[in-house]
C-alpha cells in the first residue's frame, strides 16, 4: 500500500522533473546519430531578477568532435544565438578548456570529444509574471571526424516562474564548471612577459605551480585579422616555461594574444587547468612607453603643467599676469594671496570642465585626443583669435573693460570680488592657449590617461591644474618674492601697450593656423571679422561710456550689436563656412611627401626606411624641431646619404586616419617622431623634443643594421 | 666529441624547420610541385611562369568546398580568370582511404557533373604540394604571380561559414587579389586565415 500523499508528492517531482525536461534534437548522418544537442539550466525555476546558468550539451558520437571559441587550423566554433523574452540578460560562452588535436600535415585543432556543456550567465528582468518563462536558441555548430558535417537546431528551454528555485543538473555543471579557465592568478603566483622580435612573439610564464604539471600547453585566441602559428616550447624548466608563436599575418602591431596556458598531468587530460592570459594594452610596440605607476605620471602632469607655463603660447598670458602681480605689490598680502587663489582656481576650473567633456566624450564613443583637440577645430581657433584680438585692443586702451553694473551690484558687492573674477578669468584664459604646447612630460602621462577610466583622467588634469598654478600660488603666497619687482609707475601704462603687440603676434600665429586649415581665403575672410570686431570696440570705447548720453549709449549699443552680428553671419557662417578644408600638399616643402598608411606600406614593402613627421601648423614644439632639427642641414644630409623616405603626417585639421596612429603610439597629440627603419623591423619612436644628435645618431645605427643584415 | 653534439643539435633543429609545414610567407617564391590530373597529364608549377597561377585545396565532401561549387560560386570564379589568362589548379591532397581522396575516374566525374572551369584538377594523394604550402584546409587557396613568388594566401573570401547563403555578403579574397594583381597594384590583404576542413594528409 502506498499512501496517498507519496503518490502525490512523486507525481508533483515527476511533473516538475518534466517541466525542466528539456527537449533535445539529434543530427543524424547516414543513419547514425551525430550529435544531440540540448538546452539545460542549473536551476529548477525562473526566479524574477536571479541569475542562473543555461549550458548547451552537445553529445557527440564516439570519435567525432566540435570545436572550441579558436578552432585552429580548421573547422568553426559552434553558434548560439538566444530568442529571448524583452528584458533578459545573456552573458558570454564560457567555454571549457578544450582538447587539442594534432593530424597529419601538422594540422592542430580545438576542439571536443564525446560531450560538451557551453554555458551562458542568463538574468531575467525584476518583473515576470506566473506563465512559464520559454527561452530559445539557435545553434549552429561543425562537427567533423575525418569528414565535417554542420549541423543546427532550434532549441527550447521551459522553466516554470516561481518566488524560489532549487538546483537543477548539479553534477553536470559542476563537471564543466571545473573544465572552465580561471582568471590569471595574481603577480605573487605566477608573472607572464611578451617580448617580440620580427615577426616572433614569445611569452615567459614564471610560476611555481608548474613543477606540478610535467605538461605545458598554449592554446591562442588569435583576435579578428591575426593570423598565429602554432605555440612551440622554446625552453622549459622547472617553475619557467618559454612559448614562442611565430606571427603568420603581417601585422606589425601585434604585441600580444590572448590565450590560455593549459597544464595537466598529461596532454588532454581531463586533470587540465588553465589560466586566462589576458591582453595587455598594446604599449610595447610605441617603442619606449613601460608601463609607469599612477603616481609616477601624476608627478608627470604636475611637473608639465609648471613647463606649460614656459610654452610660447602661455607667455603673453604669463607677462599679463606678472604685469597683475606687479599692479598687487603696493596691496595687503592677504589680496595678492586671494588673487593668485582665485588664478589657481581659473586654472583647475578649466582643466576640470575639460576633464569632464573628454570623459563626455569618450563615454559617446567619439574620438578625441588632446594636444589641441579643439586647435583641429577652425571655429575654436577662430574664437580664440577673437578673444585675444579683444585683449590686445583692451590693453591698447581702445576701450576699459567694465562689468555691467547690475551684475556688478549682483555678483559682486566689492572691487576685491572684481579683481578676484578677473584673475580667474585670466587663469581660465591662460590655460585655453596652453593646450595645444604638449610639453614632452606632457605628452606621455596624457597618453597613459587617455587609456584610463575617468576617475585617472580627472585627477591627471587635476595635476597638470595643479603644475600650472604652482608658480602662481607660490607667488602669492610669498610676497617676500614680489618685492623685488619693480613699483608701479607711469612705465605700465607704456608695458601694458607693449603687451598688446605680443597678443597681436598671437593673433598673427592663429591666423596661420587659420590659413593652414582653411587656406588663404578662410584667413581673410576671418580678418574681415575681426576688423569689425575691432570697430564695435573701438564704438564701446568712444560711446558707450559712462559720461555719454543715455540716448547716445542706447544707439550704439544697437549698433554694436548690429555690426558684430551681421558680419558674424556674413563673414563667418557664409563666406568662412564655404572655405573647404585646405590640402594638405600645398603645405609641403622640399623633398617631403605627403603621409598615407598605404604610402608607408608601399614604401616598405619596396624595402626603403621610413621616417613620418607627425605634425600641425598649430603645433609650435613641431615647427621649432622642423626649423632646428630636421630641416638642418646636417639632418637632412643624413637623411638623403641614408636613402631614407620622408613622409608628413599632417594633423592640422584633425585626420581621423592620423588620430588612429597616434593613438596606437600612445600620443594623444603631435609631434611625433618614427622611424620604420624595414618591413619587418620594430618602428623607432623619437622624443618630443628633438635634438639634431640623436636624430643622426639613430640613422646611423639604423643603416648599419640594415646593411649588416 | 662536443663539437659533434651541437652539430647534431644544429641539423636536428634545421630539420624540424625544414617539416614543420607552415606556410611559406607572402612575397616568397611558391614551391614548384609536379602533378598529374585526371586523364594522366602532368602539371608543374614551373610550366606556367609569366602568368598569374591560383591554386586551390579541394575535397569533394567538404561542406566548404561544396559551400563553393554548390552555390557556382567556384565554377565563376574558374570560369572568369581562366578567360583572363589566369591558370587555375584545383589540387586534391587528401590521402588514399581517408574522405575527399579522389581516383582519377571520380575526378573526371566530379568535373563533369559539377561543370567546373579550372585548368586542371591534380591529385596530390602524397600530400606533397599541399605540405610544401602548409596548406591545411579545404578551400585553401594562393595566388602566384607571374613571377613565381606568392601574392595570396588564405581563405576564400571573409565569411568562415559552410553555409552558401553567406557569399553574396562576404568579400572575396581571391577575387580582389586577383583584380589588384591584373591592375597591377599592390594587393591590399594578401594573407587571411583559411577556413574549412582540415586536409587529411598521408601520416609520414
Amino acid at each position: 500500500m502506498i499512501p496517498a500523499s507519496r503518490v502525490i508528492a512523486c507525481a508533483i517531482v515527476c511533473l516538475s522533473i518534466f517541466a525542466v525536461l528539456p527537449q533535445g534534437q539529434s543530427q543524424t548522418y547516414e543513419g547514425k546519430q551525430l550529435v544531440k544537442a540540448e538546452l539545460l539550466a542549473d536551476t529548477n525555476a525562473v526566479v524574477p531578477g536571479k541569475t542562473f546558468t543555461v549550458g548547451l550539451l552537445l553529445r557527440m558520437a564516439p570519435g567525432w568532435h566540435t570545436y572550441w571559441k579558436f578552432s585552429g587550423d580548421a573547422g568553426l566554433p559552434t553558434e548560439l544565438k538566444w530568442k529571448l523574452p524583452p528584458g533578459w540578460k545573456i552573458g558570454e560562452i564560457q567555454w571549457p578548456i578544450p582538447l587539442k588535436t594534432i593530424d597529419p600535415g601538422d594540422i592542430e585543432t580545438y576542439g571536443y570529444e564525446n560531450e560538451v556543456l557551453l554555458m551562458q550567465e542568463i538574468t531575467p528582468p525584476q518583473k515576470l509574471d506566473n506563465s512559464p518563462a520559454k527561452l530559445s536558441a539557435d545553434v549552429n555548430w561543425l562537427v567533423c571526424e575525418k569528414i565535417c558535417i554542420p549541423g543546427s537546431a532550434t532549441l527550447q528551454l521551459e522553466l516554470p516562474t516561481s518566488t524560489t528555485s532549487e538546483a537543477a543538473n548539479t553534477e553536470l555543471f559542476a563537471l564543466y564548471r571545473g573544465l572552465l579557465p580561471q582568471n590569471w592568478p595574481g603577480s605573487n603566483v605566477a608573472s607572464a612577459s611578451w617580448s617580440r622580435t620580427g615577426s616572433d612573439l614569445r611569452l615567459k610564464v614564471t610560476s611555481e605551480t608548474l613543477a606540478n604539471f610535467p605538461t605545458v600547453d598554449l592554446f591562442p585566441l588569435p583576435e579578428q585579422g591575426a593570423v598565429v602559428g602554432h605555440p612551440k616550447i622554446d625552453s622549459r624548466s622547472k617553475s619557467e616555461v618559454v612559448f614562442h608563436i611565430p606571427i603568420e599575418s603581417s601585422e606589425k602591431n601585434l604585441s600580444s594574444v590572448p590565450g590560455l596556458v593549459v597544464f595537466s598531468q598529461r596532454p588532454n587530460e581531463d586533470d587540465r587547468a588553465a589560466w586566462q592570459i589576458a591582453t595587455p594594452p598594446n604599449v610595447s610596440t610605441a617603442g619606449a612607453a613601460p608601463v609607469r605607476g599612477i603616481f609616477t605620471f601624476l608627478l608627470f602632469g604636475f611637473l608639465g603643467g609648471i613647463i606649460l607655463n614656459l610654452m610660447p603660447c602661455v607667455l603673453p598670458v604669463i607677462s599679463l599676469k606678472i604685469f597683475g602681480f606687479i599692479q598687487h605689490a603696493g596691496q595687503s598680502r592677504q589680496k595678492i594671496l586671494r588673487s593668485g587663489i582665485a588664478f589657481a582656481a581659473g586654472i583647475f576650473a578649466w582643466f576640470i570642465a575639460l576633464a569632464l567633456l573628454l570623459i563626455v566624450l569618450k563615454g559617446a564613443g567619439r574620438e578625441v585626443t588632446w594636444g589641441g583637440f579643439q586647435f583641429t577645430n577652425a571655429y575654436f581657433v577662430l574664437a580664440l583669435s577673437v578673444i585675444v584680438l579683444v585683449f590686445a585692443l583692451n590693453l591698447f586702451g581702445v576701450f576699459e573693460i567694465s562689468l555691467p553694473q547690475s551684475m556688478t551690484r549682483g555678483l559682486l558687492s566689492t572691487t576685491e570680488r572684481k579683481d578676484d573674477l578677473g584673475s580667474f578669468f585670466q587663469g581660465i584664459f591662460a590655460t585655453v592657449l596652453a593646450t595645444p604646447c604638449t610639453a614632452p612630460f606632457l605628452g606621455t602621462a596624457l597618453g597613459f590617461a587617455f587609456s584610463q577610466s575617468p576617475a585617472i583622467i580627472l585627477s591627471m588634469f587635476v595635476a597638470i591644474a595643479a603644475g600650472m598654478s604652482a608658480p602662481y600660488l607660490l607667488l602669492s603666497a610669498q610676497p617676500a618674492w614680489l618685492r623685488f619687482l619693480p613699483k608701479p609707475g607711469p612705465w605700465m601704462l607704456h608695458v601694458k601697450q607693449f603687451m598688446g603687440f605680443l597678443l597681436l603676434a598671437t593673433l598673427l600665429f592663429l591666423l596661420y593656423v587659420l590659413g593652414a586649415q582653411r587656406g588663404l581665403e578662410g584667413a581673410i575672410w576671418a580678418s574681415c571679422f575681426l576688423l569689425l570686431i575691432s570697430i564695435a570696440c573701438w564704438m564701446k570705447g568712444a560711446f558707450i561710456t559712462p559720461t555719454a548720453s543715455v540716448t547716445t549709449r542706447r544707439i550704439s549699443v544697437v549698433l554694436v550689436l548690429v555690426l558684430v552680428l551681421a558680419s558674424g553671419i556674413y563673414f563667418i557662417s557664409g563666406k568662412f563656412r564655404s572655405t573647404t578644408l585646405a590640402s594638405v600638399g600645398s603645405r609641403l616643402r622640399g623633398d617631403w611627401q605627403v603621409f598615407t598608411p598605404d604610402r608607408l606600406q608601399a614604401e616598405l614593402e619596396q624595402g626603403h626606411s621610413v621616417f613620418v613627421d607627425f605634425t600641425a601648423a598649430w603645433c609650435l614644439t613641431c615647427k621649432f624641431n622642423e626649423a632646428n632639427v630636421l630641416e638642418s642641414a646636417a639632418v637632412r644630409e643624413a637623411f638623403q646619404r641614408h636613402a631614407i623616405v620622408k613622409l608628413k603626417a599632417d594633423w592640422t585639421n584633425g585626420d581621423p586616419v592620423i588620430t588612429k596612429l597616434l593613438q596606437q603610439f600612445g600620443r594623444p597629440g603631435v609631434p611625433l617622431y618614427v622611424l620604420y627603419p624595414g618591413k619587418s623591423e620594430k618602428p623607432i619612436v623619437f622624443p618630443e623634443l628633438l635634438t639634431r644628435s640623436i636624430i643622426l645618431e639613430k640613422l646611423e645605427a639604423t643603416s648599419r643594421a640594415v646593411a649588416s643584415q | 666529441m662536443k663539437t659533434k653534439t651541437i652539430l647534431t643539435i644544429i641539423t636536428a633543429l634545421m630539420a624540424t624547420a625544414v617539416f614543420a609545414f607552415d606556410p611559406p610567407p607572402v612575397g616568397s617564391a611558391a614551391p614548384d610541385f609536379s602533378l598529374t590530373d585526371a586523364s594522366g597529364k602532368t602539371h608543374s608549377l614551373s610550366q606556367y611562369k609569366g602568368k598569374y597561377v591560383v591554386l586551390e585545396w579541394f575535397n569533394p565532401e567538404c561542406p566548404f568546398v561544396k559551400k563553393h561549387y554548390g552555390s557556382g560560386n567556384m565554377q565563376k570564379l574558374q570560369q572568369q580568370y581562366t578567360g583572363k589568362g589566369v591558370v587555375w589548379l584545383t589540387i586534391d591532397s587528401n590521402a588514399p582511404g581517408t574522405e575527399g581522396n579522389i581516383t582519377p575516374e571520380q575526378a573526371q566525374k566530379i568535373a563533369e557533373s559539377w561543370k567546373t572551369h579550372q585548368t586542371a584538377l591534380l591529385l596530390d594523394s602524397e600530400g606533397k604540394a599541399g605540405r610544401a604550402y602548409g596548406a591545411k584546409n579545404t578551400p585553401n587557396m594562393v595566388v602566384v604571380s607571374p613571377e613565381g613568388k606568392i601574392a595570396y594566401e588564405g581563405a576564400i573570401d571573409s565569411k568562415a561559414t559552410p553555409n552558401p547563403a553567406d557569399i553574396p555578403n562576404s568579400t572575396n579574397y581571391v577575387k580582389a587579389a586577383l583584380d589588384e594583381s591584373l591592375a597591377g597594384k599592390p594587393v591590399t590583404t594578401p594573407q587571411t586565415k583559411p577556413y574549412g576542413c582540415s586536409v587529411k594528409y598521408k601520416s609520414s
